[in-house]
């Protein structure tokens, strides 16, 4: 019965409904009008306890209940039905039974009227024997008024019968002189019992194919209406145990119950909520996933840049470097990106001071890269050239640059870096400073304010255009009422402020003036948390470095 | 010949290059990680642009920010503007600054220099 619900095709366990719960997994469900609903992956961590809803459903089937329901009603419908029968049977007996006794005493009264006449005792014959006529008739005993029975047709049977039907008739005595008698008459009752056993047996075979079909038809009705669909309710939960997102559709099949339809509608909204929960889970999984790589990426890329800007800071000058040298110094260096391209190099040599910083096209690894190649050069001018005129280093350090990037030659893709470069000689027993610039300016903040000389607009390397100036250097008197500065773009380039604009060396001197009394420290320290608060939310652009110098008091 | 539109980012600025009217924008912040890359292909088109000839051309730069790379690639923008107006061509380039930004004022400045046909405009933009 259940199987009609089935393909014909479809496995089917048991063959009947009984014991039909969740399927295994491979039974051929897929065209039992299940949608399937698209589902991420198989894996992932287990939410509900596999077998949790068999046991659950295990308790007591639908079709053990349709049984009993059935074993508990026929039997009190069929014996209901039976009864009412019986009794109308026995009733309907009762009535045949007085019908034919009335029947039995009116031909019995017709009779004896017909025999009331004189010497009826001697011919009663032709009337006897017109009662041996009736088809029931059993036997008819005739007797006189001393009870003599004077004629008699038939086999009276010994005992009482309750098969017979028996009536007498008295034959009065009458004006006509007839004596007076009686005669007795009975009729068998065997085709009345008959009848009404046909009746019964009837009546029992009428209750029997009506208890039958009611059963069959309970059983059919459950069963399309309410254990079909069921079952595929339960094979749907199975699959769901197993995170097999099904939902099921019941409009196909016959007809379900409503309260089938509505549970099965409230089971589509559970599962299409457990699989969006679950793809959910899925996706923060993989989300979480993808962000563990990205953090181990980004974890070895920064240890790698850590460890590249230890090599960077092992080639910038030591803090040490000018301790017992003729000026105080003090430095600022802070890449964007752990490693850059700004570079300073500070070194006593043959009683000068040289001070050098450079801003390498690019930040961060490339940036680092082209700084390398500077301090390269500028050890190999200033050891082995031994050249001491800023014009001559910043000249030698483009040479340098565009021959070891290959810049010389015509090819189309070839590198297009260079770098800004500022350097100074101060000769402290001469009191002078001697300073070149390519592309960065030095500031001189003293008693009259800020002044800042540009050294050659454009930079060292690069792909020569043709229009590039000479490179000069100016020579200035070392005040120590005065402090220089080189510093990188970065440090004036810096996007802030309420109209969102470059601080600019405007702004710089203004921070510069305002700190002029504080120790050389402090007054870098002071421009840096200046420069911080003009940022504010906006984010670096560039490396920044500053070199601030001026010479020992006294 | 091509319209090249580019929108801008927070690393690289809005580009607006309507060759075939003449017409070229640059706007924005521009300090883009490899600024090679990205103006690379905005010389070759206007190299090809030039090549071709034609008529004025307006050159709108109004950066509010650019990095050395970036200062060099706009170096190597104006280069072939400064040929193509030598050879009689009119090229103007309009250098954009807000009120008060020196820093980009004085980049003009020395960007002007090096123009001697086309002509160099400085435009100051009144801060809203």
């Amino acid at each position: 019965m259940s199987g009609e619900a089935l393909p014909q095709d479809a496995p089917r366990r048991g063959g009947s409904l009984r014991g039909a719960g969740p399927m295994r997994r491979g039974d051929a469900l897929a065209d039992l009008g299940f949608a399937e609903v698209p589902t991420t992956q198989d894996g992932g961590a287990d939410t509900m306890r596999p077998g949790a809803l068999r046991g659950a459903a295990r308790g007591r089937n639908l079709d053990g209940l349709a049984h009993t329901l059935f074993l508990r009603l026929a039997p009190v419908i069929a014996a209901v039905v039976l009864l009412t029968q019986v009794v109308i049977a026995w009733v309907n007996y009762g009535d045949q039974i007085r019908l034919s006794g009335e029947r039995a005493q009116m031909v019995a009264d017709m009779t004896a009227r017909a025999l009331a006449r004189p010497g009826w005792t001697t011919s009663f014959g032709p009337q006897l024997q017109a009662l041996g006529l009736d088809p029931s008739f059993r036997f008819a005993i005739l007797r006189d008024a001393s009870g003599t029975a004077i004629g008699r047709l038939g086999e009276e049977p010994r005992g009482r019968s309750l098969e017979l039907i028996q009536v007498s008739s008295e034959i009065e005595p009458g004006p006509a002189g007839q004596p007076a008698g009686s005669l007795t008459l009975a009729l068998s009752a065997e085709g009345l019992r008959a009848n009404a056993e046909k009746q019964f047996v009837m009546v029992l075979c009428a209750s029997a194919v009506l208890v039958l079909a009611f059963a069959l038809s309970l059983r059919l009705a459950v069963a399309r209406h309410v254990l079909a669909p069921l079952t595929r309710l339960l094979t749907a939960m199975g699959r769901v145990e197993r995170k097999d997102w099904v939902t099921v559709d019941l409009a196909g099949s016959r007809r379900p119950s409503r309260e089938i339809a509505d549970i099965s509608a409230a089971f589509n909204r559970m599962v299409e909520g457990l699989r969006s929960g679950d793809e959910a889970r899925h996706l923060l999984a993989e989300l979480e996933r993808a962000h563990a790589q990205l953090a181990e990426a980004n974890g070895l890329v920064m240890e790698s840049l850590g460890y590249a800007r230890r090599i960077q800071q092992a080639v910038l000058p030591g803090p040490g470097m000018l301790r017992d040298g003729a000026l105080d110094v003090a430095v600022l260096w802070e890449p964007l990106h752990v490693v850059g391209g700004d570079y300073f190099w500070i070194e006593e040599i043959d009683g000068v001071s040289i001070l050098v910083v450079v801003d390498c096209t690019g930040h961060g690894v490339p940036g680092a890269f082209l700084t390398l190649i500077v301090a390269t050069a500028l050890d190999r001018i200033l050891h082995d050239q031994g050249l001491r005129r800023p014009d001559a280093i910043l000249a030698a350090l483009d040479g340098v640059v565009r021959a070891r990037l290959r810049q010389d030659r015509e090819e189309m893709d070839l590198s297009d870096d260079g770098l800004d470069c500022g350097i100074c000689i101060a000769d402290r027993a001469a009191g002078t400073l001697a300073f070149a610039g390519a592309g960065l300016a030095l500031t001189i903040l003293s008693g009259d304010g800020v002044a800042r000389i540009k050294g050659r607009r454009h930079g060292l390397g690069y792909r020569l255009t043709g229009r590039e100036e000479a490179l000069s250097a100016v020579v200035l008197p070392l005040g120590e009422d005065r402090t220089f500065f080189l510093m990188t773009d970065g440090i004036s380039d810096q996007m802030g402020g309420a109209s969102r604009r470059l601080l600019g060396h405007r702004g710089i001197a203004e921070i510069l003036a305002r700190h002029r009394d504080l120790p050389l420290d402090g007054q870098v320290r002071a421009l840096e948390t200046a420069l911080a608060a003009h940022r504010g939310a906006e984010p670096r652009r560039d490396d920044m470095t500053l070199v601030a110098f001026r010479p020992k008091a006294g | 010949m091509d319209r090249i539109q580019i929108p801008a980012t927070s690393r690289s600025p809005l580009v607006d290059f309507d060759l075939a009217a003449g017409h070229l924008l640059l706007r924005g912040e521009s300090y883009p990680e490899d600024a090679a890359a990205f103006y690379g292909p905005l010389l070759l088109a206007l190299r090809a642009c030039l090549d071709e000839g034609g008529g004025p051309l307006t050159f709108d730069v109004a950066l509010s920010y650019f990095n050395s790379s970036s200062a060099k690639a706009l170096m190597n923008l104006f280069l072939p503007l400064e040929d193509a107006a030598e050879e009689g061509r009119p090229v103007t380039i309009r250098w954009h600054y807000a009120e008060g930004d020196d820093t980009i004022a004085e980049a003009g400045e020395d960007f002007a220099v090096d123009f001697s046909h086309a002509r160099f405009e400085m435009v100051q933009e009144s801060s809203v």
